[in-house]
């Protein structure tokens, strides 16, 4: 019979080592790890902000890719708000809703500029500039227009272009093309150049016409030592002894002579012209007291033909004009 | 005779293996129910259970503090090293304490501590509630009136609990020290920006889906080794049954972390 016996329960087999203030540590671990759990979560809040006052501003875009919710705005590269909302305006616009610390707040001014920059590597970034920093500061809610940069929104058009340049590098470079024949032509140029009288060939196409330039040439040299020779002869007639320079230089003498005469009968006349002037001030002069005198005489012939009424009409044997009428 | 030491058909084969894996998942969901509603019952903190408990609690925890703390340490410090090195040399720095963190803090950290808490108490747990089944102790107990699950299991899985999220706290914030040491040395000029950057990397979604995964981990680690030895039974060898319990672990731990991957990232 190897039943066994109704056991009172019994302890474990593998009893539990027993420990020393047992409540105090076991309540000393549980706070270390509230602490830890609390501690972290304070501090998570502490991070993303929930303990700092801010203030809103709401950046309006054309598109918003890119954006996500809690990322940085920043201002010469520090952050100083990070995107806490984005939703789709009336207007068909996305509205980014960013909370700036107020700490951090007065670099915002009116006048401030956003920009939303998309780079080739890495997340889009807000940025904020204040060029004006004695501008009145940015008021809570303000709404403000966010300037897009996109580095990669230039890839298109710039493979675009890269692709046409290409195929007209192709096109530039095959075998049939413009340039190969153009090459083709210049090797049989410098061939023709390197050959004998072969830039007259290149020139004038053929070589009878280079034999006539050469022809040419040669009747110009002779033509030149005759030139040569008719030069001398002139130069023998014209600074020669009895030639014609000396003579022109005899006359220029003469003539030297002859302006000096001349400048002194000016002389004789300008004092001639000058006694003309002194004659003719008088005249104005005579004339303006004839004027004088005769206004005298006109003065005194009234008087005197006043006199000669007044005479008459006193004088006894005046004229009886009067009729008189019985 | 014959007929019956003969080997059971193909499809016998499945449908037993089937079955059976249901019922050990079955069991291994209903164990967790019933623990969870213990935990949250009042009565299982009266007096004698509640020095179990405390006990179980502090043996098991206390003794691997030290030991995982500088284990963190040592691989969060390590692998710092090699992301901050990397990165400078690709020239990405800005971005390599965001992946520290997110590497570190996020996934590894509490899957290691989860891994660190099974093998180190909750498997040793579960091997020792096997053999206390295997010795009738459990079946003594019931027979005395008490109930084996909350005499014995109980306390145990709430020891792998508390020590797995006591665990994985403290590594986490070993891991966020060592990381800001390995990147900005002993000074305080870089706290600001880290503790800006801990906050853009901890988005409520993300520590929603980190504290979930944590618990969750903690539960699947505590719950799976201890449930598969409590319910082993004769015709399945033992050393099977506690293979297929560790299988069963890790696959929910697989599963835990590409649902937080999944959480976080999609």
């Amino acid at each position: 019979m190897n039943a066994t016996p109704p056991s009172p329960p019994p302890a474990a087999p593998e009893a539990l080592r027993p420990v020393a203030h047992l409540e105090l540590k076991a309540a000393a671990l549980l706070l270390f790890t509230l602490a830890l759990i609390v501690g972290s979560v304070m501090y998570l809040l502490y991070a993303r902000g929930a303990f700092e006052p801010t203030q809103t501003l709401v950046l309006v875009a054309d598109d918003s890719e890119g954006v996500v919710v809690g990322m940085d705005m920043t201002f010469s590269g520090f952050p100083i708000g990070r995107v806490r909302r984005i939703e789709l305006a009336d207007e068909g616009n996305a509205r980014i809703v960013v909370d700036v610390a107020r700490k951090d707040a007065h670099w915002l001014r009116v006048s401030s500029v956003f920009t939303l920059v998309r780079g080739m590597v890495g997340g889009t970034a807000i940025r904020a500039y204040s060029g004006l920093p004695n501008d009145d500061p940015l008021p809570d809610g303000a709404v403000r227009p966010v300037l897009r940069g996109d580095a990669t929104s230039e890839i298109p058009q710039l493979m675009a272009s890269a692709r046409e340049l290409l195929g007209n590098l192709n096109a530039l470079t095959a075998q049939d093309a413009a340039l190969a024949s153009s090459l083709a032509q210049v090797r049989t140029l410098t061939e023709r150049l390197n050959a004998p009288g072969g830039a007259l060939q290149v020139l004038m196409g053929n070589a009878q016409d280079a034999g006539k330039v050469l022809a040419a040439l040669d009747r110009t040299n002779a033509l030149l030592t005759r030139i040569d020779g008719l030069a001398a002869k002139t130069d023998t007639q014209l600074y020669g002894p009895g030639g014609l320079m000396p003579q022109v230089q005899a006359s220029v003498a003469q003539l030297g002579g002859l302006l000096a005469d001349t400048r002194a009968t000016l002389k004789k006349v300008d004092a001639v012209l000058a006694e003309a002037q002194a004659v003719g001030a008088n005249v104005r002069e005579g004339t303006a007291d004839l004027g004088a005198l005769r206004a005298e005489v006109e003065s005194n012939l009234r008087k005197i033909d006043q006199l000669v009424g007044d005479i008459q009409r006193k004088w006894p044997f005046a004229r009886d004009t009067e009729i008189k009428l019985p | 005779m014959l007929h019956r030491l003969a080997p059971p058909a193909l499809h016998a084969r499945l449908w037993m293996a089937l079955q059976r894996r249901v019922l050990a998942w079955g069991r291994m969901v209903y164990l967790g129910a019933v623990v969870l509603v213990l935990t949250l019952s009042p009565s299982t903190y009266a007096h004698p259970a509640r020095r179990s408990l405390m006990q179980r609690i502090y043996l098991e925890t206390a003794p691997i503090l030290p030991g995982f703390t500088v284990l963190a340490a040592l691989l969060s410090l390590v692998l710092t090293r090699i992301v901050v090195v990397t990165a400078l040399s690709y020239g990405l720095t800005a971005y390599a304490l965001e992946m520290v963190i997110r590497v570190l803090v996020l996934e590894l950290i509490p899957l290691t501590a989860a891994l660190f808490v099974a093998l180190r108490c909750t498997i040793p747990s579960g091997a020792a509630l096997a053999q206390l089944r295997h010795a009738g102790h459990l079946d003594a107990l019931r027979r005395a009136g008490a109930d084996p699950v909350r005499a014995e299991l109980l306390p145990r899985v709430a020891a792998g609990v508390f020590a797995c999220i006591t665990l994985a706290a403290l590594s986490c914030v070993v891991a966020l020290v060592m990381a800001y040491l390995g990147v900005y040395g002993f000074n305080l000029a870089g706290l600001p920006s880290y503790t800006r950057m801990f906050g853009q990397v901890f988005s409520p979604a993300v520590t929603l889906v980190f504290g979930l995964k944590t618990l969750l981990s903690s539960l699947a680690v505590a719950v799976i080794p201890l449930a598969s030895a409590l319910y082993d039974e004769g015709e399945a060898l033992s050393q099977q049954s506690e293979l297929g319990g560790l299988a069963r672990m890790f696959a929910v731990l697989l599963l835990i972390e590409v649902a937080s991957l999944v959480g976080n990232y999609y």
